[in-house]
């Protein structure tokens, strides 16, 4: 069967899921992979949710918060950024290929932006293959079993 | 917790999502999920037909917990939250599912759009299921109100408001109030005069014992929430007292586009080559002359200056047109004998006696031509010596299809609207949005054009989006309803999902109280655990996303509300 990558994205209200809401308005059409949740500013992002997405068989994942220095929250995107390195380095040490996590800025202007960034997204987890944390979690539950 | 009954609901939309989405599909593969009592589809939820089906399944189904596919919250949350509460279960027992502006209107592909629905609609059913009932907050209002810019926006609304007997703050950043309008001689399509229509109303606004004027002023800084603003003040460049105020309105208005970067029409190096508001300064000082200081026998007025160009922008200014005939009455006026060439590329007439202006400013002896925006722009070039001119525009006149010159003295530019050059910075001390041609984004485009995503900060005027005056003086007294409306009220309601700390679990580490940007948290010396002043949190959720103990719960968006979302928005893709 074809792979069909499964990217799931998390935005922060403001600027990013505004400016995906902007790229449906102005009818971008994008790779139909991703799957969006909502949050409120993108320094609420905790580890968990990103290791949980990729324990679910999430290929990759997206942060995307306001650009610097637009934070409605003032400054909750240098908070994402900086727990964002470290958790880049964790989920590389898990064997997790860096690239299947990404943080980027989206503006509530940057519906087009968006767009390419999930078709870009899309073509590099394609390019990898399928994430292996749930096979792997899969194959170790077997096991103790 | 008694145990949920959840009740799903997807909107066709019209044709917007039916025809990318198989509603019917979706609608049936959720209905037999955990906890899912029944799922229906509709065609346009947010009707009140659509509502009132909501309304009537939560009382005759004793549903306690609502999903909605359909647009994106950002529309339409509300709506459904409303009549949730009508039908008498808490608003945050609530969940919507954007399957429109991120789902059918991005893709093409009719089954991966079905699929993506599914998904979306399985996560809310997932969260929906840990939603916890939250307890709506009021704050008092603060009866004044903060209006930024004293052009014909800010100022209608300032007198609205004070009329009602409303203290209005008015801040203006130039030396004189007015805005752009102060620059007019005449408006468009009666030909009366602006000078007469401004002038006794910045009087009014000026002698108005409850607006206070500040020209020369900045907004520095503005702190608090809807009903109850403080801000600091900056009068060239001194600081001013610390203002307090319930609500804001942006009336910033435009820039004029700058029109040096069409390097087709020499604007800055043909000195008769001037702005559509520069020509607005001559008529106003009463003479119609060339930079040699003699008449012109020949002007030519070109349309779309840096309008509806992919080049430069792409939206239409919407006023230009008219304003362009307008000046032909005043040049027919003052130089009978001149050749008058509009020189445009489609003619809009969009407005009230707007269509019947241009079929009176088609009497006036003047020449029309057109030009092909996309293909190629006229050509502004100096005219040869033995010409009886200055100046030549070198244009293909698109209806004859024949390539021309045409001798003018004197070349008016309509320029377009820009947004305001001053935008970014309001944007950040206000906390609104801006659309990709850097207006201020409006909470609703349809439904709610004069307010914005944050409570008790309103919009008014050219600051989100090209309108003429009558549009602008509209939106400013639509802006200044709204507000007299809450202050009538004397409360409104705010944002519930705070966070809040389990002081069994914090240990004290305090690394909340050091990401909180709004000073929120602070430490109980005495319960040695952190504690959210809920009045201040604004809801972003930075402390409970640091918070190592896990102690800190963002309320509406806890760690299992999101979790569980997580499992269900992945389960059509295995």
């Amino acid at each position: 069967m074809n792979f069909r990558p499964t990217i799931v994205a998390f935005l922060c209200n403001w600027c990013a899921y505004t400016g995906a809401d902007l790229a449906g308005t102005s009818r971008l059409h994008y790779a139909p992979n991703v799957r969006i949740i909502r949050i409120m500013c993108s320094g609420r992002i905790e580890p968990t949710f990103i290791l949980k997405a990729f324990k679910e068989g999430a290929d990759g994942i997206l942060i995307c918060g306001c650009h610097p220095g637009d934070c409605h929250y003032q400054e909750g995107n240098y908070k994402c950024l900086r727990r964002f390195k470290l958790l880049e380095k964790f989920v590389s040490q898990m064997g997790i290929e860096k690239e299947r996590l990404k943080l980027e800025w989206i503006s509530a202007s940057e519906g087009k932006q968006f767009a390419e960034l999930v078709n870009e997204m899309t073509k590099t987890i394609l390019q990898l293959g399928p994430g292996k944390v749930k096979k792997t979690l899969e194959f170790e539950h077997l096991k103790t079993k | 917790m008694e145990e949920p009954r959840i009740g799903v609901y997807l909107c066709w939309c019209g044709t917007n999502i039916s025809k990318m989405v198989d509603v019917e599909a979706v609608t049936k593969e959720v209905s037999t999920l955990p906890y899912v009592v029944l799922s229906k589809n509709y065609k346009y939820m947010c009707s009140d037909p659509g509502q009132d089906l909501i309304i009537k399944d939560i009382k005759s189904h004793n549903l306690n917990r609502v999903v909605v596919a359909a647009c994106s919250p950002r529309i339409h949350e509300l709506t459904f939250r409303n009549a949730c509460e009508k039908a008498g279960i808490n608003p945050y027992l609530f969940e919507m599912a954007n399957i429109r502006e991120q789902d059918s209107w991005v893709h093409t592909d009719r089954s991966e759009a079905t699929l993506k629905a599914i998904d979306l609609v399985i996560a809310a059913i997932r969260r929906v299921r840990y939603h916890e009932p939250l307890q709506k907050r009021t704050v008092n209002v603060d009866p004044a109100t903060l209006i930024i810019g004293g052009g014909i926006s800010g100022m209608s609304a300032a007198l609205e408001i004070a009329n009602a007997g409303k203290k209005v703050y008015l801040i203006e950043r130039a030396d004189h109030l007015g805005g752009q309008v102060a620059r007019f001689d005449l408006t468009f399509p009666h030909l009366s005069s602006a000078q007469q229509m401004i002038g006794p109303m910045i009087q009014r606004v000026e002698n108005h014992p409850m607006i206070s004027v500040s020209l020369n002023t900045e907004v520095k800084e503005v702190d608090g929430y809807i009903g109850n603003f403080r801000a600091r003040l900056a009068q060239k460049g001194a600081e001013q007292p610390e203002i307090t105020f319930g609500n804001i309105i942006a009336a910033i208005g435009l820039k004029p586009f700058d029109p040096s970067v069409i390097e087709e029409y020499s604007y800055g190096k043909f000195p008769d080559v001037i702005t559509s508001l520069e020509f607005e300064d001559n008529l106003r000082a009463g003479r119609i002359l060339t930079k040699y200081g003699k008449e012109p026998r020949n002007v030519a007025i070109i349309h779309c200056v840096g309008s509806r160009n992919r080049k430069y922008h792409e939206y239409c200014s919407r006023v230009c047109c008219m304003v362009a005939l307008k000046f032909v009455h005043e040049i027919r006026a003052a130089l009978p004998e001149a050749n008058i060439y509009e020189i445009y590329a489609d003619m809009r007439a969009y407005g009230k006696g707007h269509e019947e202006f241009y079929a009176m400013t088609t009497h006036k002896q003047i020449i029309f031509l057109m030009y092909d925006q996309q293909k190629r722009l006229p050509v502004i070039r100096e005219a040869h010596r033995d010409d009886d001119c200055n100046m030549l525009i070198e244009m293909n006149e698109l209806l004859s299809g024949i390539d021309i010159e045409v001798p003018v003295d004197m070349v008016i530019l309509m320029v377009n609207m820009e947004a305001h050059e001053n935008v970014k910075e309001v944007v950040r001390t206000i906390g609104v949005s801006l659309c990709g041609n850097q207006f201020f984004i409006e909470k609703h485009p349809k439904l709610d054009p004069v307010a914005t995503t944050t409570g008790g900060v309103y919009i008014v005027g050219t600051c989100q989006g090209p309108k003429d005056i009558p549009d602008s003086v509209a939106q400013a007294k639509a802006a200044a309803a709204r507000i007299l409306a809450t202050i009538a009220q004397g409360s409104v309601p705010v944002e519930v999902t705070t966070a809040i700390v389990n002081e069994s679990l914090c240990c004290g580490c305090q690394t909340c109280i050091s990401v909180c940007p709004y000073s929120a948290v602070s430490y109980d010396e005495i319960k040695k655990a952190s504690v959210v002043n809920e009045v201040l949190c604004k809801g972003c959720g930075t402390c409970g996303g640091c918070c190592p103990a896990g102690a800190i719960t963002s309320k509406h968006f806890t760690d299992r509300q999101i979790l569980s979302e997580i499992e269900g928005i992945m389960s059509m893709s295995y």
